[in-house]
C-alpha cells in the first residue's frame, strides 16, 4: 500500500521525469556539456582572474579634482555604483508614490470588481516586461543616460510594488474595514485613516525591499545605456577585458550584500515587536530557518 | 488661569456630551425587520427572525448560547451580511443602501481597531464619521472636541498617544467604545463589548454607554452571552434558541427562560 509520504515522493519523481523529458526536447547535443568544466577553468584562469582593480583607481579623463585621500571617488566603479544607487533611490520614491493609489484601487476588499480589475491590469502591464526591456524602450524615447534608467525602473517599481501592496492590503483583518463601513466613512477616509496606518509596516518594509531590488537590477540596465555601473560592465565586455568585468561584479556583490543587510535591518524596525529579532550578518548569507536553528543552538 | 477641559467645554453631565449635540438627537433611528431570514445557505438558514421593531431610546440585548447566531444577527442589522430574504430598515434606509453617515456606531466583537495607530487616531475615526464632511481633509473642531471628550470619559487620557497594540484587551474595548461615543450615533450596535473588563471598568463603561443612550434617545442593540447581565441592562431581550429569534420582554426572568 502506498503511504502519503511515498505518494508525495512518487509525484515528485514523475514531475522530475517530465522535466527531463522536456529538457531533452530542448537540447539536441548533450555532448557539449562534456567540455564545459574545462572551458570554465580556462576562462577563469586566462581571462577572469586576478581581477583588475584599476577600476577603483581615478579615471584618466575627466581629470580627478577630489582631495587625494578620497580620489577613489573619481574611479569608474564609484561613479557607476553611486549613479546606480541614485537611480534606484529616485525610482523607488517615484514608484512608491505612483503605485500606492493604484495598489489601493486594485484591492478587492475596498473596491468594486471593475475598478479592481482595471487597476490590476495597469499593474500587470507595468510588470509584464523586465526593467531592462523598459530601459531599452526609454533609451529609444529619451536617449542614453540615467533619465531613461529612472523612468524604466519607476515603471517596473509601480508594477511590482503595486502588486505587493494590494496583496498586503487584501490580507489585512476585515474588522477595521467593517467598523469603518458601518460608521459611514468614505472610501478615501477608510484608505487614509484605516488601511494605510494598519498596513504601514508592511508597506514600508516592501518599499525598502524594492529599493534593494532596484539596486540589484539597476546594475543591469546600464548595459543597454540607461546609466549606472552597468554601462562600464558593458563597455569592458565589448573590449573583452573580463578581468575588469569581474572586479565590477565583485564590487556589486559587496554593495548588494551591504544593502541587503541594511535592508533587512531597516525592515526589522517595521515588524511587530518580538516577531523578528535584530538580524545578524548570517541572516544575509543563510536561509532564515537555518539562522533561527543556529541561534537556538547557541542559546541552548 | 484655569484651563477648561474638553469635558467642561462640551458641558458635562453624567449622561455625556453635551447639551449642544449629544442632547436629544434630532431624528429617530428605527430598526425594523420584516420576514428576515438569516444565514449563508438559503436551503439551510441559520435564523428566522419574527417581525420586530427597535425604537429610539430602546436598549435591546440579543442573547443565547454560543454559536446560535447572535453575532450573525447583529452583523446583518449592521449591513455586513445580506439576509437570505426579508426587508431590513435601519435609520430610514432599506438595506443594502447605507444608513446616513455617522448614524450607526458598530463595535465588532474583535473591535475593528487600527492596531498600529494611536488611541486618538482610532477615536477620531468615529468623531470624523459623526462630525466632519467626508470631503474635508482635516477633522472639524467639533470632531476634535468629541474625540478629546470620549477619550476622557473612557479614562484613556494618559494613553491617548499609545498605539493600540500596546494596550490590554480591556483598554482596547474602551477605545472601541470611545470611538463609537465620539461619533454621536443614533444607533449603537455592540458585540460583547463588556467582555474582558474588570468589574469596576465594566460598571463605568456600561454607565457611560447607557447614559448616552438615555440622554440622547439613541437605540442600543447589544449582543451579550451573559443572560443576567443582558437582562439587567436591556429594556427588551431577544433570545435566540433553536434557530428562531424569540422576543422576550424585560420582565422575563432568567429562571423562566431556558437557554
Amino acid at each position: 500500500m502506498i503511504t502519503g509520504f511515498s505518494k508525495t515522493f512518487l509525484y515528485l519523481f514523475l514531475v522530475l521525469v517530465f522535466a527531463v523529458w522536456v529538457m531533452d526536447g530542448l537540447v539536441h547535443d548533450w555532448g557539449r556539456l562534456s567540455g564545459s568544466g574545462g572551458n570554465l577553468v580556462t576562462f577563469f584562469k586566462e581571462s577572469l582572474w586576478p581581477p583588475n582593480w584599476s577600476v577603483i583607481e581615478p579615471q584618466a579623463y575627466p581629470v580627478c579634482t577630489a582631495y587625494p585621500i578620497i580620489d577613489f571617488t573619481c574611479s569608474t566603479a564609484w561613479i557607476g555604483m553611486v549613479e546606480t544607487i541614485k537611480i534606484a533611490f529616485v525610482s523607488t520614491v517615484l514608484g512608491t508614490i505612483i503605485s500606492l493609489p493604484i495598489g489601493l484601487l486594485a484591492t478587492r476588499n475596498l473596491n468594486p470588481k471593475g475598478v479592481s480589475y482595471i487597476a490590476r491590469f495597469i499593474l500587470a502591464a507595468a510588470r509584464s516586461m523586465p526593467s531592462i526591456i523598459w530601459a531599452i524602450f526609454f533609451v529609444i524615447l529619451v536617449g542614453f543616460g540615467p533619465l531613461s534608467g529612472v523612468l524604466a525602473m519607476t515603471i517596473y517599481t509601480v508594477g511590482y510594488l503595486g502588486k505587493l501592496q494590494y496583496e498586503s492590503i487584501e490580507g489585512m483583518s476585515s474588522n477595521p474595514l467593517e467598523a469603518a463601513s458601518s460608521m459611514g466613512l468614505s472610501k478615501l477616509e477608510t484608505a487614509i485613516g484605516v488601511v494605510i496606518p494598519e498596513s504601514a509596516n508592511n508597506l514600508i518594509s516592501q518599499t525598502i525591499f524594492m529599493f534593494e531590488y532596484n539596486i540589484r537590477h539597476g546594475t543591469v540596465i546600464g548595459i543597454v545605456g540607461a546609466g549606472g555601473i552597468g554601462y562600464y560592465i558593458n563597455l569592458y565586455l565589448k573590449f573583452l577585458q573580463y578581468d575588469k568585468v569581474i572586479a565590477y561584479l565583485i564590487i556589486i556583490f559587496a554593495v548588494v550584500l551591504l544593502i541587503d543587510f541594511l535592508s533587512i535591518y531597516a525592515r526589522s524596525f517595521f515588524t511587530e515587536e518580538s516577531d523578528v529579532k535584530r538580524p545578524s550578518w548570517w541572516g544575509v548569507l543563510l536561509p532564515a530557518d537555518l539562522v533561527t536553528k543556529l541561534r537556538r543552538n547557541r542559546q541552548e | 488661569m484655569t484651563s477648561l477641559t474638553s469635558h467642561d467645554r462640551l458641558g458635562k453631565n453624567g449622561a455625556g456630551p453635551m447639551s449642544k449635540d449629544e442632547g436629544q438627537l434630532q431624528d429617530d433611528c428605527v430598526v425594523s425587520l420584516e420576514g428576515v431570514v438569516i444565514g449563508f445557505d438559503s436551503n439551510n438558514p441559520l435564523l428566522k427572525v419574527p417581525d420586530l421593531t427597535i425604537k429610539s431610546g430602546e436598549i435591546v440585548a440579543i442573547t443565547g448560547s454560543s454559536g446560535v447566531g447572535k453575532t450573525t444577527l447583529l452583523r446583518t442589522i449592521a449591513g455586513l451580511i445580506r439576509p437570505i430574504s426579508g426587508t431590513l430598515r435601519v435609520c430610514h434606509s432599506t438595506l443594502p443602501s447605507q444608513p446616513p453617515r455617522g448614524s450607526v456606531g458598530y463595535i465588532p466583537q474583535r473591535l475593528g481597531l487600527v492596531r498600529h495607530a494611536s488611541v486618538r487616531h482610532n477615536v477620531m475615526l468615529g468623531a470624523r464619521a459623526g462630525h466632519t464632511n467626508p470631503l474635508s481633509l482635516f477633522p472639524s473642531s467639533e470632531a476634535i472636541e468629541h474625540t478629546d471628550y470620549s477619550i476622557e470619559r473612557m479614562g484613556l487620557t494618559d494613553k491617548a498617544n499609545e498605539p493600540i497594540r500596546r494596550l490590554s484587551g480591556g483598554q482596547q474595548r474602551r477605545v472601541a467604545t470611545a470611538r463609537t461615543l465620539a461619533q454621536n450615533p443614533k444607533l449603537i450596535m455592540a458585540d460583547e463589548f463588556l467582555s474582558e473588563l474588570d468589574e469596576e471598568t465594566l460598571e463605568k463603561v456600561l454607565s457611560e454607554v447607557t447614559g448616552y443612550v438615555r440622554s440622547s434617545g439613541a437605540a442600543l442593540i447589544v449582543v451579550e452571552h451573559d443572560f443576567a447581565r443582558a437582562k439587567s441592562m436591556a429594556d427588551r431581550l431577544l433570545l435566540i434558541d433553536d434557530g428562531r429569534v424569540n422576543p422576550f420582554l424585560s420582565e422575563t426572568t432568567a429562571e423562566e427562560v431556558k437557554i
